[in-house]
């Protein structure tokens, strides 16, 4: 599959990226039932974000993972990484055919990212290390003048972690204005609500009070999710932090806002629900 | 073998519960695990000793230093793998440097992270931990001896890491033996080399035994779960009857239990040592089982380690 037709207007590329997202639901769900195990409710929260980037915004060839010119996107919430896996597959990084071996012995799909699957630019998994290591490849593009972006996704729970403060301060610093990191909030943490676990307050603040610019938008809404990426690319000067509102587990009932769907692999049953629950979602 | 009936981490929950109705200054602290790490137990019957702490892993350590000043005894629960790699310069400076009262359990250690991948699961836990100033680490057999360890360590006025697998384990001893700090238990007695396991692997060493029986091989297996400090009397022992070691851990070999080992021998009794474990490796993600047979940690593969130090020449 290829990047949606830039010519295109908003509304159309759009509604491309609906329907592509939802063929990355569901294959986010088929990889978790087929491996057993592994994380839906960040995957699918982070789906229509992730199928924006990869479907429409990154400048990337799939041919050649190692472009040294290709954005770079680095998916600091490892534990998602169906999400990443969906896209790359679809994007032709590797054949759809690796999916059904995520988690599984010398699969190169692996319970969390390593950089040596083809497309994926970093190891995650550890959280909090996403922006540091953006930080350094945005860095490398400046020193080399290169006009790539680098984008990181974080979940809302991962801010909890101390580095990634430690790099917001820095990137703040070195005025990298080609770095956007995306949070994605769907504000709900492994054991609970984030609010209960360790509250992140106004999240978008946070990063301006670091030097940073920062924009909310609503992460299940392509028109929003297009038109505040092109917002960042004319802020010049500063990183750009865009707090994406989303719902965990979103497009399957059962596991919308449900904390317990953190790192669930549904039954048969459950399994079944949720693919046609995808399948037959109206945009 | 019999298995138990529960996983380590139920019994590492459950017997939080138990040291927290005997001990009120016992507080344990999360880094948003808790369902996984079973200390959901303790948050349940002990709210206001249960500290969230949130994904941040380094401040909670810090955190447990500040609170064990105060006479308390903290348990901050998170996977080995953060513990030990991510939060190490916390625990060496706020824990360890001032010999603090922090009680620091490695969930889902060694193997036992399975499917998480190398992000989850842990090699280096034991080297690293082993490596800090006043820090005891044991790596339990069973579940008994976890539980009995963990009431050990309520005694001793100093920082312990101690590691709980994500498995349901084998009933290591047929009668509960109580732990004890530098203890090491002879499981079975030989005559020809050596086998001295660690944690879950303690196991994995008796099924190698039997194998070598059949072909007539009479093999010692000693149960280590104390590495630090360590059985150096037994280790002697054992060495000056078989004149052949091979210990057996689910972690590197490169600091790790193997390296304890040899390091008592090389200074008391050198013989032959073969540590069986990884090296520059990471387990990647499988369930535990392939992970086994992959790194050649299954009773086979130590039974033909031990069979090849058997025809090695020695030392001297």
């Amino acid at each position: 599959m290829t990047r949606v037709d830039t010519a295109k207007t908003i509304k159309e590329r759009a509604a491309c990226l609906d329907k592509i997202a939802r063929e990355v639901r569901e294959r986010i769900i088929n990889m978790i039932y087929r491996a057993g195990s592994g994380h839906p409710g960040g995957a699918l929260s982070a789906a229509d974000i992730a199928t924006a980037l990869y479907f429409d915004i990154l400048n990337i060839d799939p041919k050649n993972p190692r472009w040294p010119d290709r954005d770079r996107f680095i998916l600091s919430k490892g534990h998602a990484c169906p999400v990443l896996y969906a896209c790359l597959a679809m994007r032709g990084y590797f054949a759809s055919k690796h999916l059904d071996t995520l988690r599984k012995f010398e699969s190169i799909l692996q319970g969390h990212p390593i950089h040596k699957t083809p497309g994926v630019d970093m190891t995650t998994g550890s959280l909090g290390h996403g922006l540091s290591i953006g930080l350094g490849m945005a860095l490398d593009g400046r020193l080399r003048k290169k006009d790539y972006y680098v984008y990181v996704l974080l979940g809302d729970g991962e801010i909890n972690e101390g580095l990634v403060w430690e790099a917001a301060m820095a990137c703040s610093k070195f005025h990298l204005d080609t770095l956007i990191a995306i949070i994605d909030k769907n504000r709900l943490q492994m054991d609970g609500a984030c609010e209960d676990v360790m509250p992140t307050g106004d999240i978008a603040s946070k990063f301006r009070a670091f030097g940073w610019e920062a924009f909310n938008m609503d992460g299940h809404n392509m028109e929003d999710i297009l038109l505040t990426v092109e917002k960042a690319y004319k802020v010049k000067g500063r990183p750009v932090a865009i707090v994406a509102d989303t719902v965990k587990g979103r497009g399957v009932s059962y596991m919308e806002n449900r904390f317990e769907w953190h790192g669930k692999c549904p039954d048969r049953d459950q399994y079944k629900c949720a693919l046609k629950e995808i399948r037959e979602a109206e945009q | 073998m019999k298995f138990d009936n529960e996983s380590m981490r139920e019994v590492f929950g459950k017997t939080l519960v138990e040291l927290g109705e005997k001990h009120d200054a016992l507080i344990v602290m999360d880094a948003d695990l808790n369902t996984s790490t079973r200390t959901v137990l303790f948050k349940k019957r002990f709210p206001d000793r249960f500290v969230q702490c949130g994904i941040a892993e380094g401040n909670m350590f810090g955190v447990a230093g500040g609170l064990s000043y105060a006479g308390f005894v903290p348990f901050p629960v998170t996977f080995a793998a953060f513990a030990s790699r991510k939060a190490l310069d916390v625990i060496f400076m706020n824990i360890c440097c001032p010999k603090l009262n922090v009680k620091i359990p490695g969930c889902y250690a060694g193997v036992t992270a399975g499917e998480g991948g190398p992000s989850h699961n842990s090699a280096e836990d034991i080297a690293i931990m082993r490596s800090l100033p006043h820090m005891r680490v044991i790596d339990p057999g069973d579940n008994n001896e976890l539980r009995s360890a963990m009431n050990e360590m309520m005694a001793y006025d100093g920082p312990v890491y101690f590691r709980v697998p994500k498995v349901i384990p084998p009933l290591l001893m047929e009668e509960m033996q109580a732990f004890r700090w530098a203890k090491g238990i002879v499981i079975r007695e030989g005559t020809d080399v050596s086998l001295i396991g660690t944690g879950i692997m303690t196991s994995i060493c008796v099924k190698a035994a039997e194998f070598l029986e059949a072909e007539g091989i009479h093999a010692e297996v000693i149960h280590m779960p104390s590495i630090k400090p360590i059985d150096e009397d037994l280790i002697v022992k054992t060495a000056k009857k078989t004149g052949r070691i091979v210990t057996v851990e689910n972690g590197s070999v490169y600091g790790g239990f193997g390296s304890a080992v040899a390091e008592v021998l090389v200074e008391k009794y050198p013989v032959k040592l073969d540590a069986v474990g990884i090296k520059d490796s990471t387990f990647g993600s499988a369930p535990i089982r392939d992970l086994l047979i992959h790194h050649k940690l299954t009773p086979k593969d130590v039974a033909e380690r031990a069979k090849n130090i058997l025809h090695a020449k020695n030392v001297q």
